[in-house]
């Protein structure tokens, strides 16, 4: 489809959006073609329901326009606006008894007249739109009977009732079972080819996403990070980074399609690795490092945080061998020799964003010591930050720490591709 | 996408057609039921069923006097029901009634420091326009309290939650008034409070008609869009709505329903609640049909309780409240077992 000589159906300018306190959306550009079927891609809680919200303007920007078909939605009337732009939302509930066919009806409420007598219009759309759907022979049911994938095809149908020239769907293909899910993404692709309908679609299934899909929009806190064909999005490392895991992308030789996959490599790996690695961390900095590395399948130990800590509580919830001292003490020297030992159980030691004072400064030595043993040791990036410290000793401890051999960390993900690259090595 | 099976849509279109002709005649003989209750209600006295001697000077007056209670009755009944109904739908809360919501107590408030301020033709004019201010004040307050420290739209249960708490304000208030009230003013007070369908003056009859009327056309004007916000806020906003418009307007005119009854009739609970259920159980939730036919059966049901209550005991009146719970409570468990899939799945 030759969709670059189309009109612009959807256009965000420099759009920030949220909440009363909470800016969610941040200075987001992009802008749909008519007729184009986009997947709007993203880790949870990155933005793609208030992006959705804000261009069906159910939330007004903090600054910048969202534009449908070149008119400000703001100043759309609402009327107006159903009929450019439908939304089916994730799950839509019913709390009182309507059949499936008073259900889709919603879809015309904008357009009838004010007494809210269907025209025939109305019912040919309505009877249409369900035909499209499969729903015909549910019209009697009563909608909140009907399994979760016979709710979603009519609320897809109420949806196609308005006759919108864009669809939204936010996730809501999501929990479908595959039939129902193939099923819904064939009626979206007809639609999208018959009627040159806009498709923009909040997807999970990168997969299933990528083999439909016109064009990917990859989200990550708030902000767009790329926009391109599946081809141009869907590259390993930006989602690695993005998705905060191990994803890999491959293209089946016979159809193209794209194929991203993540967790099965990383289960396998999990029951044969025996490694081990320490954790300096505490103030609940170490436990998102203990859940991934006991993921990775790494046998973990910690130490030396105080009792109490929310590291510690973590570390007896998981299961993980850790020194303790006092609740509020400073690190003795008796734990720090138990600490030792550890370490020089350890193939690795990892150091968390942990902040330091001078009651755990102490700890740097036990990295030091692992270095000196020649052993890997990873240091949190951005110490300087976190450096409570008279005269800035931790981050004079750890300036010489990488003089000797530590590496720096950054994202999670780089840090276990550090660790495994060490570990092969 | 599967082709249609022609049969399967000829099928459909006869059951269809049946279960319309099945609707229309469970409607005709709603109406046949409304009528001979009515009737009923008519020619229930003391002494049991009977036309009242109309030759004679007394057996007219009671005929009369007997048609303006039916009348007070239907404003009421019509008025709290179809006040039940909106309060349901906007919530979409099968709990939410004037009651709930403070709205009947902040009403209640007004009225009776309408009643202990002064007598006299002002006083019956001015009553059901104080209910109505008190008790939009009161709904603003629950809203406000409700919606304190959420992003705008307060949740439904924060807004039942401090509907029950002002509403128990409202009463205690009440109370203190009554407390330190005259006699006089007690005695006018206590006996509005417990609800009672004697007539109020021609005036205030007249004024609560035109309210009643107008708030009745307005809601059901709204009614489609009230169907729409079943879904939720936010789909009615996606299919073009001015959603928080029509909830605020939906919400006046409920208030201003509730503050007739309460300024017509005192304080009578259990109509709001429960004949919108059973309407929605029998007839279905679409509330084109809901809005007018809840307003007729709430009245109904308040004109034949109110004849039980004048008969019962006669000649003392019971409380027409009390028989509102007492006959209404059972029936609307019977019809709730029986129906619920049918009206509100929660």
């Amino acid at each position: 489809m030759d969709s670059m000589m189309q009109p612009d159906a959807m256009t965000f300018r420099n759009v920030s959006a949220g909440y009363k306190q909470r800016k969610v959306l941040d200075n987001v550009s992009f802008s749909v073609k008519e007729g184009e079927f986009v997947s709007l891609i993203g880790p949870n809680g990155c933005g793609k329901s208030t992006l959705l919200k804000t261009a069906a303007a159910l939330l007004k920007p903090l600054s910048g326009k969202v534009e449908l078909f070149g008119q400000d939605v703001q100043h759309i009337k609402p009327a107006l606006r159903a009929s450019l732009l439908g939304v089916v939302p994730q799950k839509i509930e019913s709390p009182m008894a309507f059949t499936v066919d008073q259900i889709v009806m919603n879809g015309r409420i904008s357009s009838m007249g004010r007494w809210g007598t269907p025209s025939s219009v109305d019912h040919d759309l309505v009877e249409r739109s369900m035909i499209y759907t499969d729903v015909l022979d549910l019209r009697e049911r009563f909608f909140t009977e009907l399994s979760g994938g016979e709710q979603q095809r009519v609320a897809l149908a109420m949806v196609l009732a308005q006759d919108p020239k864009i669809i939204m769907l936010d996730e809501s293909i999501s929990h479908l079972d595959i039939n129902h899910r193939q099923e819904v993404l064939q009626i979206l692709m007809n639609l999208n080819r018959e009627k040159q309908m806009t498709i923009l679609l909040v997807s999970h299934d990168l997969t299933l996403s990528a083999g439909i899909s016109d064009r990917f929009l990859l989200m990550e806190a708030g902000s767009l990070v790329k926009a391109g064909t599946p081809v141009e999005v869907l590259e390993p490392e930006v989602l690695s980074r993005v998705y905060n895991c191990e994803l890999h992308v491959q293209q089946d030789p016979y159809t193209g399609y794209l194929q991203v996959t993540g967790a099965i490599d990383s289960l396998r790996r999990r029951q044969k690795l025996n490694r081990s690695v320490h954790v300096i961390a505490g103030g609940g900095s170490g436990i998102e490092l203990y859940r991934r590395l006991l993921i990775e399948g790494y046998d973990v130990t910690t130490g030396v945080l105080n009792r109490l800590d929310s590291d510690a509580e973590a570390a007896r919830a998981l299961n993980i061998p850790a020194v303790l001292e006092q609740p509020f003490s400073p690190v003795g020297s008796d734990a720090i020799a138990q600490a030792l030992k550890m370490v020089a159980d350890a193939d690795a030691v990892i150091l968390s964003q942990v902040p330091f004072g001078s009651g755990n400064l102490v700890n740097l030595t036990l990295a030091e010591a692992a270095l000196n043993s020649g052993k890997p040791v990873f240091l949190a990036d951005g110490i300087a930050t976190r450096d409570y410290t008279d005269g800035k000793a931790a981050l004079a401890f750890s300036t010489r720490l990488m003089q000797i051999g530590a590496k720096a960390w950054h994202s999670m993900s780089e840090l276990m591709t550090q660790l495994q690259l060490k570990q092969n090595r | 996408m599967k082709p249609i099976k022609r049969s399967a849509v000829c099928a459909d279109n006869s059951f269809t057609t049946q279960s319309r002709s099945r609707a229309a005649l469970r409607m005709l003989l709603f109406f046949v039921a409304l009528m001979a209750l009515l009737a009923l209600s008519m020619l229930l006295g003391p002494s049991g069923i009977g036309i009242p001697d109309m030759e004679s000077p007394s057996g007219s007056a009671i005929l009369s006097l007997r048609f303006s209670r039916l009348l007070m009755g239907m404003m009421t009944g019509a008025a709290l029901s179809a006040s039940g109904v909106v309060f349901q739908a906007l919530l979409r809360n099968p709990l939410a009634e004037p009651y709930v919501l403070g709205v009947s107590g902040g009403a209640g408030l007004g009225a009776t420091l309408t009643i202990l301020a002064g007598t006299g033709v002002l006083a019956s004019f001015s009553l059901p326009v104080v209910a109505f201010l008190s008790a939009v004040v009161t709904l603003m307050m629950v809203y406000g309290i409700a919606s304190q420290g959420t992003s705008g739209q307060p949740s439904v249960y924060s807004l039942i939650l401090s509907g029950v708490i002002v509403s128990s304000i409202c009463s205690s208030i009440i109370m203190f008034l009554v407390s330190t009230a005259s006699v006089e003013g007690m005695h006018n007070v206590i006996w509005w409070m417990l609800g009672s369908l004697q007539p109020v003056s021609a005036g205030q009859q007249l004024l609560s008609a035109a309210l009643l009327f107008g708030a009745l056309a307005g809601i059901w004007l709204l009614s489609p869009r009230l169907n729409a916000l079943a879904l939720g806020r936010e789909m009615a906003h996606y299919q073009g709505l001015h959603a928080d418009l029509v909830i605020v307007i939906g919400l006046l005119f409920a208030t201003l329903l509730a503050a007739i009854a309460v300024s017509l009739s005192g304080m009578i609970g259990f109509v709001g609640l429960i004949v919108p259920h059973v309407m929605r159980a029998i007839f279905g939730p679409d509330h084109r049909k809901l809005v007018p036919l809840a307003a007729l059966g709430g009245g109904v049901f308040l004109v034949v309780c109110d004849a039980v209550a004048r008969t019962l005991l006669a000649p003392v009146e019971i409380p027409v409240g009390v028989v509102t719970a007492l006959a209404g409570g059972p029936f609307f468990l019977i019809i709730l077992q029986r129906r619920m899939k049918q009206a509100w799945i929660a």
